[in-house]
């Protein structure tokens, strides 16, 4: 079994580089690490980075998540090999443009290109924020599914991830002790469908509902409450089209051992208890 | 023994207001706003938001007029603020049986603010032995406060002081008045004409808040201001335009003020102090700082 410690970095292709850069500082409020010549490294939290922009085609994206060791990431390819995947293992260079030790690269059964790696590289100051949005740091992702039954056994056998709450046969799926690190939207291809950080409180969600409206952000859904973690959330769109999501008060699961993912019906309060409905962003659809 | 000493009032325990169409007043606060209407008596239709009997009312517009209830601690109290007023020169008449019925109180003093503001000062206001069970959940637990609009505020704030008000905070020369722990119960904002700008309801919880704003919006009912949030007593608050351009107001979280005593803090009259996370409102000049 490969096991996932936590969801480590995305990497997000953009023609425009300047425009992200400008929308991650000014808008969403993130710390610019480092400016290279084809990518900008972006920081949210301790680690040295957790975003990166890489000049290029909006659709090559990657997620990386971290595994223990050198050792495990080799079971890992192997057992991915096993199973049909073509694996990649990163070049030392590569690997230093994502400021880990080594990684490899591989697809999920939707096409999700997916990165495994090992000692992700920590920043010895402090991170400190363009903007005062209140975040915490980079959390989870919501990752594209094709046929989410497929890929929830994906993530649970071949992978470590559990089960926390299902909304219709939508998973949502933790690592850790949080609530979820990456929840699964049915959707028609590939793709990472949001990209979620945290903030302090609930005064940061409803202070950036109405910074980012001033600043005619799209906001595409919320401010709202998840009924299945609990978290209160704003997401809105950010260069290409991507989601971008704050929330507070992600639940954590307290009894790992007895813990049983409950069902949600399809239907717009299991997404939201205040009643905000999405607008702009597709809600994942139940066929 | 020696008894405690108490202070002279209590808390806002009711909101009458005259209606110009008085049932679709009613409506209002039952359907949209979510109170529980309880009894319609003399032209006049009482709601309950807690265990009181009633903490508000609609009376047809002609017959009466509107005033806001202050609970007195008991009657040797009103006697003494019946001599504090008259004594500063405050217009103030014992109410008559009647008018004690009408407000469902064993005593009362109906009394006049510096703008002219009529304020019951009440003692014994009826209490119910049933539990408030609302229309509609929108989470209500009580008449929190008020928002009143001064004409004379030099004038209104002698009149809270006689009875023990004391300001907790300045927004410009918004006055935030505090009666009990909380930070305040009334607030005084300065304005062209007198009349009450908001009754204030409590609800549990933030989800509350969000809830109704978003119910709000659903049918098309004006959002004045918020969600928002006041920096000097950090309430969360939905402010709702009711019948005759009268706020109805969710609030939550309003902090305590403790023991240790502190002077009132001066805050700016710029959007900011009056909500921290951005909300403004655009039409209603006492609540949007200055800004046209």
């Amino acid at each position: 079994m490969i096991n996932l410690k936590d969801v480590s970095y995305v990497r997000l292709g953009s023609p425009d580089l300047e425009s992200a850069e400008t929308f991650a500082t000014s808008c969403l409020g993130l710390q610019v690490a480092e400016r290279g010549k084809k990518a900008l490294y972006l920081r949210s939290d301790d680690r040295s980075h957790t975003l990166c922009y890489t000049e290029g085609d909006p659709k090559d994206q990657a997620v990386g998540f971290e595994v223990e060791d050198e050792d495990c990431l080799q079971q890992a390819a192997a057992t991915l090999e096993h199973l049909g995947h073509r694996v990649q293992a990163g070049s030392t260079d590569d690997a230093a443009r994502r400021k880990v030790r080594s990684f490899i690269g591989f697809d999920d059964p939707s096409g999700n290109h997916i990165e495994l790696v090992v000692r992700p590289e920590r920043s010895g100051r402090r991170y400190f924020a363009s903007r005062d949005a209140g975040i915490t740091g980079f959390s989870h992702i919501g990752l594209n599914s094709t046929d989410p039954a497929r890929d929830e056994r994906f993530w649970t056998q071949v992978c470590n991830a559990r089960v926390s709450d299902r909304i219709g046969d939508i998973p949502l799926m933790r690592v850790n002790a949080i609530h979820h690190t990456i929840a699964l939207v049915r959707a028609p291809h590939a793709g990472i469908q949001h990209v979620n950080h945290q903030v302090q409180t609930n005064d940061d969600v409803l202070r950036s509902f109405y910074f980012l409206s001033e600043r005619r952000v799209p906001i595409v859904f919320g401010p709202g409450r998840h009924p299945t973690s609990g978290a209160r959330f704003l997401y809105f769109k950010g260069p290409d089209g991507m989601v971008f999501e704050y929330s507070v008060g992600v639940d954590e699961i307290e009894d790992e051992a007895t813990h049983r993912p409950r069902q949600f019906g399809f239907e717009p309060t299991s997404f939201c208890m205040w009643g905000s409905k999405p607008a702009g962003m597709a809600l994942p659809s139940d066929q | 023994m020696k008894q405690d000493s108490h202070p002279l009032v209590v808390s806002v325990c009711y909101v009458r207001l005259s209606a110009s169409e008085l049932h679709a007043s009613a409506r209002f606060a039952a359907d949209i706003f979510g109170l529980q209407r309880v009894a319609e008596k003399n032209g006049e239709i009482a709601f309950r938001s807690d265990n009181r009997f009633r903490t508000l009312s609609f009376s047809d517009g002609l017959s009466q007029s509107s005033s806001i209830g202050i609970e007195v601690w008991d009657e040797q109290a009103l006697d003494q603020v019946e001599k504090r007023l008259s004594r500063n020169g405050f217009a103030v008449s014992r109410a008559t049986a009647h008018d004690c019925q009408l407000r469902y109180v064993q005593a009362a003093l109906l009394a006049s603010d510096g703008s002219g503001n009529s304020i019951d000062l009440v003692a014994r206001p009826t209490q119910s032995g049933r539990r408030y069970f609302p229309s509609r959940d929108a989470g209500i637990t009580q008449l929190h406060g008020v928002g009143m609009r001064s004409t004379d505020l030099d004038k209104d704030l002698q009149f809270w002081k006689e009875l023990g008000a004391e300001v907790s905070d300045w927004v410009g020369d918004i006055a935030y008045l505090r009666i009990d722990g909380l930070h305040h119960r009334i607030a005084l904002y300065p304005a062209k004409q007198r009349g009450l700008l908001y009754a204030a309801f409590e609800v549990e919880t933030l989800d509350n808040i969000m809830q109704n704003s978003y119910f709000m919006q659903e049918r098309q009912i004006k959002i004045v201001q918020g969600p928002g949030r006041e920096p000097c007593s950090k309430q969360i608050f939905l402010h709702v335009e009711g019948p005759d351009g009268i706020i109805f107001s969710y609030v939550n979280g309003m902090s305590e003020m403790g023991p240790a005593r502190r002077p009132a803090r001066q805050f700016p009259l710029v959007p900011e102090s009056l909500c921290e996370w951005g909300s403004e409102s655009k039409d209603v000049p006492e609540l949007s700082a200055g800004v046209d």
